[in-house]
């Protein structure tokens, strides 16, 4: 057994931990597990293609209630793990979250601190197929990218895939669900996909961690995940490092811009 | 004062202000007589902080060819703090509808104090004339339209 | 247009006549909105408002249309305008179709209210307070009150001796029966919102028990720790460590002072215990926490002196002649160290030419106070003519910039003390002061004889050094969420029209911690504050305006669209959004914590409603529904 699975179902042997949601091998991919008992264990895995966001299921009531559960996951669930306590949204003490080094360890957090610590310092490289897509539209003149995101969200089909798999997506009622006033028609449609878009990123503002998971979901394919990440870079650039997703919540008097005179 | 061009057109543009300053500098115009472009019209919020982006984008959808936002001077919200929280939100916004394609030439974002009526209508009149110059929306328009069925027209 | 019943017009709605046509067509046809098209609802509002309401309409499903101002007063008088107008009314049309009925919120107010700071501002508060009958609390930090003003000789420009105007007041506000005075106290903590605060004040333990003491003083001749530098004079005094910071203290009884007193520091000596006749002192008490439920705050913290060490040219604090402006002042009152004669702080001689420096860290961005400390110019004059009184055959010379005496007989008494004082005022800065044979040379320039250089022997120097925030100004203001600029000045929610408030409702401001000030406008901000106090205390309960923000509730098992992120908390300017834990009614488990909006804190403006991602909040009066009816109505043809 590998060292995760070996650790993982001594702490379910343990008992204190009743469940641990981890990685194993899919049909092409990584996927998600959830491993109630020593057996279990057994398939879990964990490398460079495990990207699956699994601090998505930890605010679903459905998967967790009053156990204690256990998280082997990547860089970014940590980082999703601390928005999402600075968002009241876990109680951390309901969780052991942990994530795996090089060497194939796992690094077991105690507390916030030590995460927020992690995640200061292990940061993955940025895509840099992402990047040069952003910068190919950034070149583009407007008309060119108003065709290009038209021609591309008018195949969304509307089906919220990459809001169901955005663990900072929990509102248990979205923006498109609310009907008065009717911001957003729910159906597909041209204007609306882009509208959805907006909304989407604008209240990631400052809270995305960058999984990209919400362009991996989208059935079609769509470049959504440039939108995210062009925020989040057009982000750092205005306001600095993230540090408690409080971007849209906070200011500061220097904040400085071009456009309002 | 107001222009006429070929196509007749006069741009429809909203203004969406706050109360304590620029609706009263609009007010200090009024009283002053300081004439101005009649293609905009002012809807009154409490705050700059209490505009939502989405009423933009819906004033675009339903027949907008520009857009006006403002409110007081940084460090001068009536409620501390609205007007900062507000520009935090447009510089995200803008970005992001640059990024997509959406004219942000077409929205004017301005700071007008209660004090500065002939202002008001010189940020009026100046995006009159530059939406005029720049014509109808009509792509956002057409996209907003997708399922209707009438064509689009303009007075 | 859809939805109107009944429409009418009217040279002058406003009028009389013109408002009972809107009151007797609301009653004819059961209306249940209006739209008046008028001059701006900025005008008028409330006035309409009014009507509606006195009509058994719901004031607040009345909208004014701004046909004015921002209409007919702006554009030509064409078809355009016309059509302008016509799109504004249908706009508040259907605005006010989504309007809902509101009615005035009602807090309750506690009745009594805090004064934080014993000065002179705190002093005139609390007396204008408790003269209209009022519950007063009034904190100070020191043993006694009085503050700066009580250190002062003589005042400007009647030159009254200080403590003859001030300890009156300070006698009248121990003895006022409806004033509770606590020194040696501090705020610690301050909760709740207008009307309703609590305040947590700590009392310093004294290792006196003021209810035994008499005052008869004997401990202090008896404590063996003489030689404490003393606070109240500047330092150029001594006391000891069982002490009243001046013979005229109110309350005149004295505490230990735990730093230098020998019993604290090395458990020895125990004199003064000995000694009491009364048995009034109590070693090793623990500071006291009260608890009061207060209605309204005023701060009046005042400010303190920029020390002479902050002038490394003028002399660092190395040379002990080189004073400020405060400890001249001690030099020249009665009952200061040197019983009023002007006297050198290193050999006791008397000085006779003394060099006085206005200006000195204020006006000045490059050492970071660019403010002008407003006062230095009147105390400047007040000294050196003091200083001529004293030592009639001195010579005083004043370096200054400018000479700011803006107030009733301020001119007059500076052009007294040039005059007729013959106080020899040179426009030009000070480069520098040093110490050559027991003399001060103070090198500094004439401007008004093109940069003459004037090169001074003097034998002390007064630094008329900048008034700065008060020690502790941030803490507190934090502590009582109000805010404060760069210089720890408390903000004012106005600087014009509301110059004794803070943007937190129920806390006002008076005196020098706002600003530096001078004691006629401090006296004057101090009863103002008081008056926004009795006017909030004087109502049965606090009615506000009801256009604030609320969080949506629903039926469980959601009970409100509400996530509890809290994001909205940290957005608010005013604090005003609540923690709420939603809890089974049997067992009293916490099911969920959603945000709740504070009826009594929230000012409106609606900076929470435009950020809510579920859009949880909404706001009266300009509800998410009703702006987008609005918008969409303007654009419809």
């Amino acid at each position: 057994m590998s060292k995760i699975s070996e650790k993982a179902a001594a702490l379910l042997q343990e008992g204190a931990i009743k469940m641990i949601i981890g990685y194993e091998q899919g049909t092409e991919h990584p996927r998600p597990i959830f491993c109630h008992t020593p057996e279990d264990c057994k398939k879990l895995i964990f490398n460079d293609q495990c990207k699956n966001n699994l601090a998505v299921y930890l605010t679903k009531k459905e998967i967790v209630d009053n156990d204690k559960i256990g998280v082997i996951g990547n860089f970014y669930v940590v980082k999703t793990v601390i928005q999402l306590f600075l968002e009241n949204q876990i109680h951390l003490d309901h969780f052991l979250i942990m994530t795996v080094d090089e060497a194939g360890d796992i690094i077991t957090f105690g507390n916030i601190d030590e995460m927020k610590q992690y995640v200061a310092s292990h940061e993955p490289p940025a895509n840099p197929t992402v990047l040069a897509a952003i910068e190919k539209i950034d070149k583009m003149s407007r008309e060119e990218r108003w065709a290009y995101w038209k021609t591309e969200l008018s195949k969304c089909i509307r089906c919220y895939a990459c809001r169901a798999a955005c663990p900072l997506c929990y509102c248990n009622r979205c923006i498109t669900d609310v009907n008065c006033p009717q911001w957003l028609e729910p159906w597909s449609a041209p204007l609306s996909n882009i509208e959805w878009q907006i909304n989407r990123i604008m209240h990631m503002s400052g809270r995305c961690v960058g999984c990209g998971e919400c362009a991996a979901a989208c059935p079609l394919e769509l470049p959504i995940g440039l939108l995210t990440k062009k925020m989040g870079m057009d982000i750092k650039d205005s306001f600095g490092e993230w540090k408690d997703g409080n971007v849209l919540s906070t200011y500061k008097v220097g904040d400085k811009e071009n456009f309002i005179h | 004062m107001i222009e006429q061009n070929n196509n007749n057109f006069e741009p429809r543009i909203i203004a969406f202000v706050c109360n304590w300053c620029t609706y009263a500098g609009a007010d200090l115009a009024g009283t002053s007589r300081i004439k101005y472009a009649s293609n905009v019209d002012i809807v009154r919020f409490p705050c700059t902080g209490r505009i939502d982006f989405m009423l933009l984008l819906k004033a675009f959808a339903k027949g907008a060819d520009g857009i006006i936002v403002s409110g007081c001077h940084p460090n001068d919200c009536h409620y501390t703090s609205g007007n900062f929280h507000a520009r935090r939100r447009w510089m995200v916004f803008r970005d992001m509808l640059n990024f997509l394609g959406i004219d942000v030439e077409r929205i004017r974002w301005s700071w007008v104090s209660a004090a500065e009526g002939a202002k008001w209508a010189d940020v009026v009149n100046k995006t009159v004339h530059k939406i005029r110059e720049m014509g109808p929306y009509t792509e956002y328009k057409k996209a907003a339209m997708f399922l209707e069925k009438e064509k689009i027209s303009y007075e | 247009m859809a939805g109107v019943e009944f429409a009418t017009d009217y040279k002058y709605m406003c009028s009389d006549p013109g408002q009972n046509l809107i009151k007797q067509a609301i009653k004819e046809h059961h209306l249940d909105g209006v739209v008046v098209g008028s001059c701006s609802p900025r005008m008028h509002e409330m006035t309409f408002r009014k009507v509606c309401s006195e009509a058994g309409m719901n004031p607040y499903l009345c909208e004014i249309a701004n046909l004015r101002e921002q209409c007919s007063w702006v554009h030509e008088k064409c078809d355009a305008t016309t059509n302008k107008a016509i799109e504004i009314v249908r706009g508040l049309v259907e605005k006010v179709k989504r309007n809902k009925p509101l009615q005035a919120i009602e807090v309750p107010i506690s009745k009594k209210a805090l004064v934080i700071g014993g000065g002179i501002a705190g002093i005139q508060a609390s007396l204008d307070i408790a003269n209209c009958g009022h519950q007063v609390i009034l904190v100070e930090q020191s043993p006694s009150i009085g503050g700066h003003m009580s250190q002062l000789s003589e005042t400007f420009p009647t030159l009254d001796c200080s403590q003859c105007i001030l300890t009156p007041r300070m006698v009248e506000v121990a003895q006022h029966p409806n004033i509770t005075l606590y020194t040696y106290a501090e705020l610690e903590k301050l909760e709740g919102f207008i009307g309703n605060f609590k305040a947590t004040i700590r009392l310093k333990d004294k290792s006196v028990d003021f209810s035994k003491c008499t005052g008869c003083g004997l401990c202090m001749t008896k404590c063996p720790q003489k030689k404490i530098p003393s606070e109240f004079n500047e330092g150029l005094g001594t006391r000891t460590a069982i002490y009243t910071p001046s013979p005229q203290a109110v309350p005149n009884k004295p505490v230990i002072d735990r730093e230098n007193c020998n019993y604290y520091k090395k458990g020895v000596c125990k004199i003064c215990q000995k000694f009491c006749p009364t048995g009034a002192i109590e070693y090793d008490k623990a500071d006291k926490f009260i608890t009061e439920e207060i209605g309204a705050v005023v701060v009046t913290t005042g400010f303190n002196v920029l020390k002479t060490d902050f002038f490394s040219e003028y002399g660092y604090g190395k040379y002990k002649d080189v004073i400020t402006g405060l400890q001249f002042e001690r030099l020249a009152s009665a009952s200061g160290p040197t019983l009023g004669e002007i006297r050198r702080p290193s050999d006791g001689q008397i000085p006779k030419k003394i060099v006085f420096i206005a200006c000195c860290g204020s006006r000045d961005p490059a050492k970071g106070l660019a403010y002008c400390s407003k006062i230095c110019c009147m105390y400047t004059a007040k000294h050196a003519m003091l200083y001529q009184h004293k030592v009639p055959d001195g010579e005083s010379t004043v370096f200054y910039m400018d000479i700011r005496a803006g107030g009733k007989n301020y001119e007059e008494f500076v052009r007294r003390a040039i005059e007729e004082e013959q106080v020899n005022y040179v426009r030009g800065r000070v480069a520098r002061v040093y110490e050559k044979n027991g003399k001060l040379i103070v090198k500094g320039a004439d401007t008004l004889l093109n940069a003459k250089p004037v090169e001074i022997e003097a034998d002390m120097v007064v630094l008329a050094t900048a008034s700065i925030a008060n020690n502790g100004a941030e803490d507190l203001a934090q502590k009582m969420h109000i805010s404060y600029d760069p210089y720890h000045f408390f903000a004012e929610a106005h600087p014009k029209l509301r110059p004794v408030e803070t943007n937190t409702a129920g806390i006002f401001l008076a005196g020098a911690c706002q600003a530096p000030k001078d004691i006629p406008e401090t006296v004057a901000a101090a009863s103002g504050a008081a008056v926004k106090v009795v006017s909030l205390l004087s109502k049965p309960t606090l009615v506000r305006e009801p256009l604030i923000a609320v969080v949506n509730r629903c039926a469980p098992p959601q009970y409100s669209t509400c996530v509890g992120c809290f994001m909205c908390q940290t957005i608010c300017p005013y604090q005003a959004i609540e923690r709420e834990d939603i809890t089974d009614r049997r067992t009293g488990q916490v099911i969920k914590t959603i945000a709740k909006i504070n009826p009594g804190l929230c000012q409106g403006c609606g900076t929470c409603v435009s950020f809510c991602r579920s859009k949880s909040i909404d706001i009266q009066g300009y509800s998410n529904e009703e702006m987008y009816a609005e918008v969409s109505a303007l654009l419809n043809k």
